[in-house]
């Protein structure tokens, strides 16, 4: 089972996961007929649309204006989610040294290093029971919850714990240089045998689990966001305005009337 | 077998009145099967209702920021339950997981009571998008209830008022059955009002071939809201305009986008451009109504059967151009009152109007004060896309749809309330009543012809 | 299809009470439907405004607005509540044999 999950699984998993997004991306994309459906904020240009779908996806700008209490659950998740993402990439490839870049001994790196793991992963794992606790608790967000919701979230918490309990037990921890040995086994289609620790183990199954089941659910949502928001929030142009034929006209001399400055 | 909830939903059309509107209704038992087909199809087509299917998180940021839910605290009002109706239906039939998967992932069989819950709480939604609005993702849940209606409208599932108003479309081309000879001697009615309270008399051109404007009102000004047929009238009269009206297409609205999206929507665009070519007009101005501001400032070139290059434009954005360019006298002290803005959603969330209806107000009226949240933030008056239902269940909806926005007025202590379209004049006049707000009701260019200063 | 009797005739209406071909009105029909829009007995100012709108609809096609209303016949918007609680437009024009007003009122 260990050969399975180790050294046959992830190959099936990135497979499923690559074509499933390109799938489900593709229903997306061919559905070809996109009426002018303008919605504010409105973007005058292709800077605007960009700066808009930037204030979402950096600051979660919309909970934060119109639901503050679900804001202070779903962006420190989601900003711990991509430290830990960021962490596991940096970390395991530069083995916990990555912090003598900007001056550091390699000691106080990867001290730095492991503080910063526990840190995000405290953070992620508080935040997702407080979305956990909304999910069950608040009237109007369990009225919208189906079963699937709820199972994301423990997912996600499964893996989370599973992780934390590796960076703060010292009988559960793995050594960087084994978990990038291993990894790079994979990456390189010449894979190893899985480190001999059950809460790795554990943790890249239910890892795997996550990404297969990704493309079929709403985790799709950061894509799906861009589509949605190439429809609703692209520079339209507006109709010049000016009267014709009137006596009282808007324009100078040459009879010129500025074109409306946008929507 | 549970008791079955009642639901709450707008007396439906008859059949000869559906037949008026050239629809043969589904038998009951095809019904979902026909839904369905159509549900695919839109699935292979319409991106926007796709994304609103697929994107959702269920965070319930929508709930509490919606009128309807916040007015009657009934789930299936939040606008992603609302929208789940469908996407149970659209997880079940066409995603492997629905498939695999059913209730574990929110998926469900498509049956009549879908069906019926869909008529119900389609007809609840007021497709105001305030819930696009704030959604992070940009997720526009009017898409799915255009999607939904569309599909009720060909299994034969319309509210009567839609369907007769449809049919007065077809026939007249306005919603309220207006006659050629009806409109002209209301007009002459309003050019008498106009000369006794401004001392000179202006006549409203009716069918004028060879004029340059093409002035488009909504029909309900002839009946319920003459005050802004006569602000158009003098602002095209201080102008000098060379303008006509039309009696074969006096709508500013249209009913059709409010559910078929199809032959009754198209009905207008193409009686428009014909009249725009036959009265050989340079342009058209259209009239203080949302929706169909929105109708046919974004679909006209989806909607008609030929491109067109007559451009059209707003007459309140025509209008605060000039105010912009200091050229029209306005006498604030004619508008003394108290006075506060309603923004009609489709100007503000769609069509970007929410700048230039302040220049026209604050520069027409002596006491203007803002509601709060306003401009694209503001609250629809709860009457939007048509559901001005007067059945008693639906008519007590109404009250508590309009319930968030009564609290907005309330608080400005404003003594006239103006709201520049005619859905939200319709809904107002009779919300004013319940809500005891006791205030008077304008639109916008009606108080601007009543500030003009003459020479 | 729900009627209404008049003089032993069967006088189609909709569910809301007007009459659905409105040529065949008659002053009868008019009596038929009074109870209903809460009105005892229809009185000569009933009638002024009454036979006012059905003038008015065989001619232009359309009920006047309440204001053209108001000043050919007289009375004040208050009046006409009172002669037709449910108002001009239910009460009325309906029993003037108007069709039901359709679009935004």
């Amino acid at each position: 089972m260990k050969f399975f999950i180790g050294q046959v699984m992830p190959y099936i998993t990135v497979t499923i996961f690559l074509l499933g997004l390109l799938w489900r991306v593709w229903r997306w994309t061919g559905a070809l007929r996109i009426h002018n459906i303008a919605l504010s904020p409105f973007a005058r240009n292709w800077v605007d649309t960009i700066g808009i779908i930037l204030a979402q996806i950096l600051f979660f700008w919309n909970p934060w204006k119109f639901d503050r209490p679900l804001w202070v659950g779903a962006w420190p998740m989601h900003a711990a989610l991509v430290g830990v993402l960021g962490g596991h990439a940096v970390g395991i490839y530069f083995m916990g040294t990555q912090f003598t870049y900007i001056g550091l001994s390699v000691a106080a790196s990867k001290q730095a290093s492991v503080l910063l793991g526990q840190l995000v992963g405290i953070v992620f794992l508080v935040a997702l029971l407080y979305l956990l606790y909304r999910r069950i608790a608040i009237e109007k967000v369990r009225a919208v919850s189906a079963p699937s919701d709820y199972l994301h979230l423990i997912l996600l918490l499964a893996i989370v714990v599973v992780g934390d309990l590796m960076r703060f037990l010292p009988s559960a921890e793995l050594e960087y240089e084994e978990a990038r040995h291993y990894l790079a086994g994979l990456f390189t289609f010449h894979p190893v045998p899985i480190p001999d620790n059950w809460y790795f183990i554990i943790h890249f199954l239910l890892v795997q689990i996550l990404m297969i089941i990704f493309p079929f659910s709403k985790l799709v949502h950061p894509l799906g966001m861009l589509w949605e928001r190439w429809i609703v929030n692209r520079p339209y142009q507006d109709t010049p305005l000016g009267l014709p034929g009137v006596r009282l006209t808007l324009g100078g001399p040459a009879g010129e009337t500025t074109a409306s400055k946008g929507v | 077998m549970a008791a079955e909830k009642k639901l709450k939903a707008p007396k439906k059309a008859t059949e000869a009145e559906l037949r008026a509107i050239h629809i043969k209704p589904v038998p009951d038992e095809e019904k979902p099967q026909v839904a369905l087909e159509l549900l695919r199809r839109y699935k292979d087509e319409w991106r926007s209702l796709v994304m609103a299917m697929e994107t959702c998180v269920k965070c319930g940021l929508c709930a509490e920021n919606c009128h309807s839910y916040l007015g009657t605290r009934d789930p299936y009002n939040i606008p992603a339950k609302r929208a789940d109706l469908m996407r149970k239906v659209w997880k079940r039939y066409f995603t492997p997981q629905g498939r695999l998967f059913g209730w574990l992932v929110g998926a469900e069989d498509i049956t009549l009571e879908t069906l019926e819950m869909w008529y119900s709480y389609f007809y609840q939604c007021s497709e105001c998008r305030r819930c696009g609005h704030v959604c992070p993702f940009g997720i526009d849940t009017c898409e799915v209830t255009m999607a939904g209606r569309r599909i009720l409208h060909q299994l034969g599932m319309v509210p009567k008022l839609h369907a007769t108003t449809g049919a007065a479309m077809l026939k007249s081309g306005n919603h309220m059955a207006l006659t050629p000879a009806g409109i002209q001697d209301t007009l002459e009615f309003l050019s008498d009002e106009i000369e006794e309270e401004n001392g000179f008399r202006i006549e409203f051109p009716v069918d004028k071939p060879d004029s340059d404007i093409l002035y488009v009102p909504s029909s309900a000004d002839f009946m319920l809201n003459p005050e802004t047929l006569k602000g158009a009238a003098r602002f095209f009269h201080y102008i000098g305009a060379n303008w006509t009206i039309t009696t074969r297409m006096t709508e500013a609205g249209n009913f059709g986008y409010l559910f078929d999206q199809a032959l009754v929507q198209k009905e207008l665009v193409n009686r428009l451009f014909q009249e725009a070519v036959r009265l050989n007009v340079k342009k058209i101005v259209w009239g203080e109504c949302g929706h169909g501001w929105r109708a046919i400032k974004m679909y006209y070139n989806t909607m008609a059967d030929l491109p067109h290059r007559i451009p059209i434009t707003h007459i309140l954005d025509e209008a605060a151009e000039y105010v912009k360019r200091g050229l029209l006298k306005l006498d604030k002290s004619k508008n003394p009152e108290p006075t506060t803005l309603h923004d009609p959603c489709n100007y503000v969330r769609a069509c970007g109007l929410a700048e230039n209806l302040r220049v026209l107000i604050k520069a027409a009226c002596a006491d203007f004060r803002e509601m709060e949240p306003n401009r694209e933030k503001n609250f629809c008056c709860g009457g939007g896309s048509g559901i001005l239902f007067d059945d008693p269940d639906m008519y007590e909806l109404r009250i508590k749809f309009s319930l968030k926005k009564a609290e907005q007025i309330r608080a400005t202590g404003a003594k006239v309330l103006c709201a520049p379209c005619s859905i939200c004049k319709a809904q107002f006049h009779p919300m004013i009543e319940e809500h005891h707000l006791g205030v008077e009701l304008y639109g916008l260019i009606d108080l601007v012809g009543r500030a003009l200063v003459w020479d | 299809m729900p009627y209404i009797e008049v003089l032993g005739q069967q006088i189609e209406v909709d569910e809301d009470g007007y009459i659905q071909d409105p040529s065949i009105w008659t002053p009868e029909i008019a009596k038929a439907m009074a109870p209903m829009e809460q009105i005892n007995e229809l009185t000569d100012e009933h009638w002024k405004v009454i036979n006012y709108l059905r003038d008015y609809y065989m001619k232009f096609g359309i009920c006047p607005m309440i204001r053209k209303l108001c000043k050919d016949t007289g009375y004040t918007l208050k009046k006409i509540y009172e002669l037709f609680p449910t108002g001009p437009a239910k009460g009325a024009c309906k029993l003037a044999g108007a069709p039901k007003p359709t679009g935004c009122v």
